[in-house]
């Protein structure tokens, strides 16, 4: 927490409220001789002790917006251009090396899709904590093994069994839940969670998602959560930004955005949740299929394509911004829409 | 899960029992052979005036069984005195016992195969990690072409190839012997060094052929581990470099003890060509005399060591690999 607390660090001016500000983030992958661009001009503000889901479907470039938001998007893949500065800690985009693996882990931590497969086969579970633990120079390490221990048994893991186990002796569940507490026990200020319950079991879902709640409201702790499920989204997010095509389409308070979505991509995915009660069919998949990287259109608005509004100023001008200060800060990129208005 | 000494002497007996088995295999291939050195050797005493009845004991003596017998009734005979650790008497060395010749010829044999295995693995395992993490840049290329070329040439080639540019082009390697005659063989320096001096272009022969499989393997094995989940887990939890390469080649160094254990056989083969160029009275030069003359319990007794070595290393590198693999210590 003293990073947070520590305004000496941060070089970027950063509204109140704010622990993360994302400008101009742009990554491309560079694959068989051309540039192939996976996120462009992202912009947005990842709020201080709040959920912040990123939603999107797979290809929309979520799972890169999550590498790049600790700097860590790998060849063929590169950030071009952009920032991502969080309160305290400055650009990661601009750190050292050495200054960027304290922070990771340390500062910001992730909770991996894969993490199940998130540990070292070969070594037990609590020498891997205090390979951590060393590894961040925290000055007891048997202080982390004691806090992982608390965690496991507050996620109702056998403490002792876990922390000697290797990863092959523990269910998918119990890795995904000692992925979680390799992410939490170092008391990040930031958690990035990139799909953490798609590898999951319904019932395993929504155990972790309780516990990953219930600590994130006790720590106060600044969350994004990537996912392609709208249901998780509703339940747990403060905010929601929808991602399409690389592009941020849509960002609001998740109850106004459920309420009032004004992007049309986002009224799809709303209209594509099925219901408990009532009929299923009146769930509607979205027709058609996201753009691939190399289809992107390169002006004009990336979702026309699927778009049952689209008009021919949406082939060639770029939607700006339209922004509904009234409604919790709702903005939304769509030239029908802001026709209507 | 059995205890460890359990699981030992399992592995241990199935192990003598392999080794039976091959040495069952080997004594029908042996005598097979066309030619047949036992009646050869008879008729050769006869002719020399000795009585057929005397004749026939000395060749029994000589050779650990009788002439004249059916193959099967021989075959027991052989087994029953391998059981006695009887390995019969050598026919090429006028009498000496196979066991006497075989233990004079192994140090040679295991000392240059040993240090030939352990420089090309620890070399090859370095060079494969090298072309594996720099494998965008000019270096890890010419490397893994470097790595091709020299697990393509055949080994004897290569120890000729090493002995003509060494000892003849340049004589930078004396030839001919595995240590200066005119030295008191001993554990005294100049011996000991002399010994190392000799060995060293056998050692490279052996080193470079296997190199290049190492480098490859070691390479594809660094380049699979680094695509795994907790590789990247490890780099996004900040985890120290030398930690995270601890975690890399401990991984990726696994598979390959597998392949370490048939590389053993390999080089036994090796060294028939290997100690006949450089002049080392080892094994593989005592199975190529013992070919070229029909020493059946010479040819024997060679493969028998060269069998066992192989199934030992196996059984070896079995609890080793569970030693340093958790995921088969559990089964």
């Amino acid at each position: 927490m003293s990073a947070t607390m520590n305004p000496s660090a941060a070089d970027v001016e950063m509204a109140p409220g704010i622990a993360c500000q994302v400008r101009d983030l742009t990554v491309a992958y560079h694959v068989d001789g051309r540039d192939l661009t996976a996120l462009r001009d992202v912009a947005l503000d990842i709020h201080q002790g709040k959920i912040t889901a990123i939603i999107g479907e797979s290809g929309s470039g979520k799972s890169t917006l999550a590498l790049a938001l600790m700097n860590a998007v790998s060849k063929p893949g590169r950030i071009v251009r952009g920032s991502v500065a969080y309160r305290g800690m400055g650009d990661v985009i601009r750190m050292r090396p050495e200054q960027l693996r304290r922070i990771r882990g340390k500062s910001i931590s992730m909770i991996f899709q894969a993490s199940q497969n998130s540990m070292n086969p070969l070594t037990r579970v609590g020498k891997q904590l205090l390979d951590l633990a060393r590894s961040h120079r925290m000055p007891n390490p048997r202080d982390v093994l004691r806090e992982a221990a608390a965690l496991a048994t507050r996620m109702s893991l056998d403490a002792d069994r876990v922390l000697t186990s290797y990863q092959h002796q523990l269910s998918g569940g119990m890795r995904q839940r000692v992925g979680i507490i390799f992410s939490l026990v170092l008391k990040p200020d930031i958690l990035l969670m990139d799909e953490p319950t798609t590898a999951l079991d319904v019932l395993s879902q929504s155990s972790v998602l309780e516990i990953v709640r219930s600590i994130q409201r006790e720590r106060q702790l600044t969350t994004v959560l990537i996912t392609h499920d709208m249901g998780v989204v509703a339940e747990l997010a403060d905010r929601v930004v929808v991602l399409y095509a690389g592009r941020v389409v849509e960002e609001a308070p998740t109850a106004e955005l459920l309420r009032h979505p004004r992007h049309p991509y986002t009224r799809a995915l709303i209209r594509a949740i099925p219901r408990l009660t009532g009929d299923p069919s009146q769930a509607k998949a979205l027709e058609g299929q996201p753009p691939a990287l190399a289809s992107i259109p390169a002006e004009g608005c990336v979702f026309r394509n699927r778009c049952p509004h689209r008009m021919d100023v949406c082939e060639t001008v770029l939607p700006k911004f339209a922004m509904d200060a009234d409604a919790g800060m709702h903005r939304f990129a769509c030239h029908y829409e802001e026709a209507r208005a | 899960m059995k205890s460890l000494p359990a699981r030992l002497v399992r592995r241990i007996l199935g192990g003598i029992l392999m080794i039976l088995v091959v040495a069952s295999f080997t004594f029908f291939l042996i005598h097979m052979i066309p030619g047949n050195p036992v009646e050869a050797k008879l008729a050769q005493l006869e002719i020399a005036g000795v009585q057929p009845l005397q004749a026939q004991h000395e060749v029994q003596a000589m050779y650990g069984f009788l002439p004249h017998q059916p193959l099967d009734v021989q075959y027991v005979h052989y087994m029953w005195q391998l059981l006695h650790l009887n390995l019969g008497k050598s026919i090429t060395y006028a009498g000496e016992s196979v066991t006497h010749l075989l233990l004079q010829a192994m140090p040679w044999t295991v000392l240059t195969v040993t240090s030939g295995i352990i420089v090309s693995f620890v070399v090859g395992i370095l060079a494969g990690v090298i072309i594996a993490v720099y494998r965008e840049r000019r270096i890890s290329n010419g490397l893994t072409l470097f790595s091709t070329f020299l697990h393509g040439i055949p080994q004897l080639i290569l120890a000729l190839l090493l002995a003509y540019l060494f000892t003849t082009i340049w004589r930078i390697f004396p030839y001919g012997s595995p240590y200066n005659a005119a030295l008191h063989p001993g554990w005294n320096l100049p011996f000991l060094g002399s010994l190392a001096f000799h060995a060293i272009l056998p050692v490279a022969a052996y080193a470079i052929s296997s190199y290049g499989g190492w480098a490859l393997t070691m390479k594809s094995s660094v380049i699979s581990v680094l695509g795994d989940d907790f590789i990247l887990a490890s780099e996004l939890r900040g985890l120290t470099s030398r930690i995270r390469i601890g975690y890399i080649a401990r991984n990726a160094i696994l598979p390959l003890f597998t392949t370490l254990t048939l590389s053993i056989g390999f080089m036994f083969g090796g060294s028939v060509f290997i100690e006949e160029i450089f002049d080392y009275r080892g094994l593989g030069y005592m199975l190529i005399s013992a070919t070229g003359n029909l020493d059946y319990p010479l040819m024997a007794g060679s493969f028998l060591i060269i069998t066992t070595a192989v199934i030992t290393a196996n059984i070896l590198a079995d609890f080793l690999y569970s030693a340093i693999d958790p995921r088969i210590r559990v089964q």
